[in-house]
């Protein structure tokens, strides 16, 4: 292989050229085109009463201090509950002790198929029905499932649409958990 | 002799072109903006074609059927802009959701668009209940 | 059950595709080795055998409803219909690409077995790079992108194609045959850089392959005009190509394509633009794997994209290495693709090739350009922007008109230097044209239209021309008959005349876009039950809101009686005679979808489209709102580009020669 000057310039150039269109392409993997900022983002998480599916009820002003995850679903949304459903199991059992709540919200679903999931996944955090739908309106959601990260102040912290993974949730609850300032867990 | 023309050629075509295309570019980018971001520029942003996103404000949607005109507030959580559509609203257009809309702001402060484009999400609803 | 046995198939599909790469590499030192070869047969049966499998279970799992993998509970529920549960296979992400393996395993194995004994220095290298490119398909289905994903529980139903997608029979042969389109242009590739690696020949590359390239460009052709019809049909609003960026990532290749096709041809003939050559087929490639990853990645949003998932790094590095070992191949072997001898003259038909891929080669830059120019306005300022279809169609005309002239051009001149017999051709050409151009300014064309009509009819005339010439000349030598003398052109000279036919079909697209685009009247009315409307030339009457419950879901149409002629006392009763047609545009409320979907209706003559879309509409005051898009000779666009996949077809049919 020769090795003549406007050779080299040309592969050069060619390659600086492939380089720019590489990193621009990365970049753009870090970005979500279709986001539009959640107006909610920032703002102190709408306060609730929850009827659960074991009795009783979960008032929201009780979870202060703690981390909150608030996942909305329901059993008819396949495969996305059905995919991330162990996810959020395995969050609830790893972080209960550390301060985090993981709360259930069932939506536009009925009692028997609800309860049946619940019992399929052998979910164990605290579950209740939004009978009325008001939670959902206030919180904005669209479709299921969603989930709402809440940090200890009460503010919602991040909005996922679709099904959410461990290692996602668990991202970014770490540096929830580490902030010390605010109330103890 | 004839290498310097072909290079010079190709310069001048390469030239032409890129004139083109920034030109045109220029012309046609679209800019996205927030509510508190197009209050922010104030005069300035009247006339240019846009991109604003927000939610829709609860309990500002007004249609009316006859002149087919749609007006609702968008907001961000920190200021609103009023906008006006000519036509009949979108099917995922809903209050309290978000929603992109493509037009010119007017100097009496209402945003005109041209075009409405709603955010879209996964869709899911749920069988008819017996 | 399915699901394991469809991941081990395509483990074993990893295995025979690395087997195969890595016995082809280890063999090269003995070039004629028999036994090389041998072994990238297995190889290559191996490979199509594991994918295939693959999609057998895949199609199982589908039409079966085995809702325990992942991607079936995704794409399909227990009403989905059964074309549409087949067609579920390309429907996402993880299918498509499974797909994409499938064609690529089929072709590496039609050449393994196909070219048996035959250029036995250069097939094993052909075959390397067609290993490699499918080891990382279906790597890429092992890993991050498994199609036999399963759920941990087994939902009693599943989600169901996205209603869009399930509203047109189109949706089903779209994408297979865009696919087969990119899959295509892997083999022209495979062979360019197997002339590389191998070090041996020039020009052979490109005999073997150009039946290839010409059914690559032809499905790309047939793939991108179904997109637009489908989109016409489907979308709602009235138009059939925006400049998405997954449109555009479809366009591009297949322009570097046209190129191709043509320098091609200056190759065969004058051994010149070799380097060039090569060049192109990279870039090809390089785009069909770029505009996969611009549709799967995410990154840009767009009508079709999937979701965001971790397919994008692994492609980029792909897309990295591919552009890194081509130019390391080309910049290594450049002695070897050096042109003997040059271009003769400005004015002949290998200069107009020439010309022709600049302007192609521009058309697919501009493209390049605006759809990536967003990523770096963001990734420099940090603003959100978009670069709209202004941009795109403002180029787009000046390059058009300009590829129209050189396309007249080239036809009219010949290989090597131009005589007084091309003199007399152009000077014919212009004057045609120049009395045309005139007659449409009288009748009322001005501006763009017109210098646009002026460009096509350049164009036509000198495809004609060569048709007459030609069949005259015939009949003179024969004594047939003029339309015998036509005929047997085609015969004579597949690649010329259905070439010919190609650009006239290209004239009749043009010319539908240029009429689509002036004159288009759109207006939106909201109707009581018996009220009509006026718009351009036409009256609508709305005389109903009809419900009819489906299997997958509602439909409620509004049937609009038509009418020619902007007199509303035309339109007199329901059913009353004189209805031109009862269009029924319509709202699908699809089971799983939470809000309808419009299919609009069409009225298509050769002169316009009505397009009627159901907006609204409000059962209880029984009324509805339309939009009604009046566009100007829409339907030449399909006709047109169908008699170029024709013509297509037929200039790569087999004839008894080969």
């Amino acid at each position: 292989m020769k090795l003549s000057w406007p050779r080299v310039w040309a592969g050069i150039a060619v390659a600086a050229g492939a380089a720019v269109l590489l990193l621009v392409l990365v970049f753009g993997l870090h970005r979500d085109p279709k986001a539009i900022p959640s107006p909610l983002i920032g703002r102190q998480a709408p306060e609730f009463v929850l009827p659960l599916f074991d009795g009783g009820t979960l008032a929201t002003p009780a979870l202060h201090g703690r981390v909150v995850v608030i996942n909305f679903w329901a059993s008819w949304c396949f495969p996305a509950c059905y995919e991330e459903a162990p996810h959020l199991q395995r969050i609830w059992d790893r972080y209960r002790d550390r301060g985090v709540v993981v709360v259930g919200v069932n939506i536009q679903d009925q009692d028997r198929p609800a309860r049946d999931f619940i019992a399929r996944f052998e979910q164990t955090f605290p579950n209740g029905v939004d009978r009325l739908g008001k939670i959902s309106i206030d919180y904005g959601v669209y479709g299921v499932p969603e989930t709402f990260l809440i940090d200890r102040k009460g503010r919602i912290v991040h909005k996922y649409a679709g099904a959410v993974t461990e290692e996602t949730l668990a991202s970014e609850i770490e540096p929830l958990l580490a902030d010390a300032d605010g109330a103890s867990p | 002799m004839k290498r310097i023309r072909l290079v010079l050629a190709a310069v001048i075509v390469a030239g032409a072109l890129i004139y083109l295309i920034v030109g045109g570019i220029r012309g046609a980018i679209v800019y996205y903006t927030t509510p508190s971001e197009l209050l922010a520029q104030g005069p300035s942003a009247v006339g240019r074609t846009m991109r604003l996103g927000g939610q829709v404000m609860p309990g500002s949607r007004r249609w009316n059927g006859g002149t087919l005109d749609l007006r609702f507030t968008l907001g961000d959580g920190n200021a609103t802009v009023p906008v006006i559509h000519h036509g009949a609203p979108p099917d995922l257009f809903t209050e309290g959701q978000g929603a992109v809309v493509e037009g010119t702001l007017g100097a009496d402060g209402i945003f005109t668009a041209r075009s409405i484009i709603v955010k879209h999400s996964e869709e899911y609803r749920p069988p008819q209940s017996p | 059950m399915m699901a394991i046995l469809g991941f081990l198939s395509l483990i074993l599909a990893v295995g025979c595709a690395a087997g195969g790469l890595v016995a082809l590499l280890a063999g090269r030192r003995l070039r004629h080795d028999p036994a090389r070869a041998a072994w990238g047969r297995v190889a290559a049966a191996g490979l199509f055998a594991g994918v295939t499998l693959a999609v057998v279970m895949m199609e199982a799992a589908l039409i079966g409803f085995d809702f325990s993998i992942r991607y079936v509970a995704a794409n399909v529920n227990r009403a989905t219909p059964l074309l549409f549960r087949v067609a579920g296979l390309w429907g996402a992400l993880e299918g498509s690409i499974l797909l994409w393996a499938w064609i690529l395993a089929a072709l590496t194995l039609f050449v393994a077995v196909g070219y048996r004994g035959r250029h036995p220095d250069l097939i094993p290298s052909v075959l390397t790079v067609l290993f490699a490119i499918a080891l990382f398909f279906v790597g890429v289905m092992v890993g991050p992108a498994n199609p036999f994903t399963r759920l941990p529980v087994v939902p009693p139903d599943g989600r169901g194609l996205n209603p869009l997608l399930q509203n047109h029979l189109l949706m089903a042969i779209h994408p297979p045959l865009l696919y087969a389109g990119y899959v295509g242009l892997s083999i022209p590739y495979a062979f360019a850089m197997g002339t590389l690696l191998s070090g041996q020949h020039r020009d052979e590359w490109m005999t073997l392959t150009r039946r290839w390239t010409l059914v690559a460009w032809t499905s790309l052709t047939g793939g991108l005009l179904l997109g637009a019809r489908w989109s016409y049909d489907v979308l709602g609003w009235g138009g059939y190509w925006a400049w998405d960026p997954v449109e555009n990532a479809a366009f591009m290749p297949w322009l570097v394509a046209t190129a191709f096709i043509h320098s091609s041809m200056v190759q065969e003939r004058r051994h010149l633009l070799r380097m060039w050559n090569v060049s192109l087929v990279i870039l090809a490639f390089l785009l069909t794997i770029f505009g996969t990853f611009l549709t799967r990645s995410g990154i840009l949003a767009s009508v079709h994209s999937f979701t965001q998932s971790l397919i994008g790094p692994v492609f980029v590095a792909f897309l990295g290495l591919v552009m890194v070992a081509s130019l390391l191949a080309l910049l290594a072997r450049l002695p070897q693709i050096r042109d003997e001898g040059r271009l003769d003259s400005p004015l002949s038909r290998e200069a107009m090739m020439l010309l022709n891929n600049v302007v192609l080669l521009t058309m697919a830059f501009t493209i390049f350009v605006g759809t990536i120019f967003p990523l770096i306005v963001e990734a420099a300022t940090g603003a959100k922007v978009t670069v709209g279809p202004p941009f795109f169609n403002r180029l787009f005309v000046p390059l058009g008109v300009l590829l129209l002239m050189v396309m007249g051009l080239g036809t009219a001149l010949r290989w090597g230097r131009s005589g007084a017999e091309e003199t007399r051709k152009l000077g014919w050409l212009i004057g045609m044209t120049f009395l045309t151009v005139t007659a449409l300014g009288f009748a009322g064309i001005r501006g763009a239209g017109l210098v646009a009509s002026g460009a096509v009819c350049f164009m036509t005339v000198a495809q004609v021309g060569e048709y007459v010439r030609g069949a005259l000349a015939r009949r003179a030598a024969t004594s047939e008959s003029f339309p015998r003398a036509l005929r047997s052109l085609f015969a004579l000279n597949r690649q010329r005349y259905y070439g010919y036919l190609t650009h006239l079909g290209l004239a009749i697209v043009i010319t539908g876009i240029v009429g689509s685009q002036s004159g288009r009247i759109e207006v939106q009315q909201q109707l009581l039950v018996g009220q009509a409307m006026q718009v351009g030339g036409y009256t609508l009457r709305l005389d109903g809101l009809v419900a009819l419950p489906g299997a997958d879901k509602l439909v409620v149409a509004a049937p609009v009686a038509v009418f020619s002629g902007n007199s509303t006392a035309v339109a007199g009763s329901p059913g009353s005679p004189g209805a031109l047609d009862i269009l029924r545009p319509s709202e699908n409320f699809y089971r799983q979808a939470r809000t309808p979907v419009p299919t609009p209706a069409v009225r298509s003559t050769w002169r316009q489209d009505l397009y009627v879309v159901l907006m609204a509409f409000d059962p209880a005051a029984q009324s509805a709102v339309l939009r009604v898009v009046v566009t100007p000779l829409v339907s030449w666009i399909w006709v047109g580009g169908t008699i170029m996949v024709i013509a297509g077809v037929l200039a790569g049919w087999p004839s008894r020669q080969t």
